[in-house]
């Protein structure tokens, strides 16, 4: 037989509205809202909400400097490697013209 | 090249809008009221839709630039299509988690297969795969040119999203958009803030990307530079 109270009695079908419970009932019954959503706390998810917008926008952030930085670091050395490289072949071009 | 100028106009403009978040930040919390029959979990609403037009703006820089690589075929219009999917997945994301979080309490669930939800996700799911294409294909001009397309048609579901609450219905709040009694008073300049606030957002980040893909393609040419003169790796 189905049951739905704490104490194992016969459920008849749907629960009976909270505001037709005696004191009685109260006492010796727990009947979960048949709604569901008083489980959540309001402030909690706002909260939740927040903090999922912020972690997004600051990774966001953070991943692209970072990135940026290590571009930036290997752009400057590339291009030092380089104008280095074109001063070497320079001074070989001379000395060759010179002699 | 990232001159002077630019960086310190980039600066200044994230220095703004760190401003405006914790502006608009203090407008929800001490300026909205709450909401009468949601409560303070409504609160969520000023980010929320915000952050859903921001991906729009992401979206459709996505488009421009898909649109004009495919006509141009230039680096910087793809590098404007590729950091707006990259906005739009950031945006898509905190819509994906916000609306779930405010619907647990709103709705009693925190998904439906409502119309808007449906669409919202399938438009975040074509911006990822977009990224992804992007990630782990190679650079050349047909990977681009494949994303491009994909770029210009991913777009066609925008319009779909905005409308899918006037043709289909379904659970989502229609306050903006809708005829009802929408918001007044304070409400109104938070969400105000809100849609400031995430619009100045969706630049810098756009802008962030772009910078960062015009350094890498001047990074490839600095390496190709160094690979001629026959420079090695140290």
């Amino acid at each position: 037989m189905h049951t739905n109270s704490f104490f194992g009695q016969p459920s008849s079908g749907t629960a009976a509205p909270t505001g037709t419970t005696s004191p009685d009932d109260r006492a010796t019954q727990f009947r979960p809202d048949a709604g569901g959503n008083q489980m959540q706390s309001g402030e909690k998810l706002l909260v939740e909400a927040y903090a999922a917008f912020w972690l997004i926008a600051f990774f966001f952030i953070l991943l692209s400097w970072r990135r940026q930085k290590r571009i930036d670091e290997r752009i400057d050395h590339l291009e030092s490697a380089i104008a280095k490289a074109r001063r070497a072949g320079d001074r070989a071009e001379g000395e060759e013209g010179d002699r | 090249m990232t001159t002077k100028s630019s960086r310190g106009g980039f600066q200044l403009l994230l220095a703004v809008t760190a401003l405006a978040c914790v502006a608009t930040l203090q407008v929800i919390a001490f300026v909205a009221p709450v909401e009468a029959s949601m409560g303070i979990v409504q609160k969520i609403f000023y980010f929320h839709v915000p952050a859903a037009y921001a991906m729009y703006l992401g979206a459709t820089a996505c488009f421009v630039g898909s649109a004009g690589y495919l006509w141009k075929g230039t680096r910087a219009w793809d590098a404007l299509a590729k950091s707006g999917a990259e906005v739009a997945v950031a945006m898509g994301l905190m819509v994906l988690i916000s609306g779930p979080l405010w619907a647990a309490k709103a709705w009693g669930v925190m998904w439906t297969w409502d119309p808007r939800l449906t669409t919202s996700m399938l438009s975040v799911l074509i911006y990822v795969a977009y990224v992804v294409l992007r990630a782990f294909t190679g650079g050349g001009d047909a990977e681009r040119k494949f994303a491009a397309a994909l770029g210009v048609l991913g777009a066609a579901n925008l319009p779909i999203i905005h409308y899918s609450v006037q043709k289909w219905g379904g659970n989502h709040p229609t306050v903006i958009t809708g005829k009802g009694g929408g918001i007044t008073g304070d409400m109104r300049i938070a969400l105000i803030s809100g849609f400031l606030t995430f619009t100045l957002l969706a630049i810098v980040l756009l802008w962030q990307r772009v910078r960062i893909d015009l350094a890498a393609s001047r990074l490839e040419e600095a390496e190709q530079e160094a690979l001629e003169l026959g420079i090695g790796e140290d």
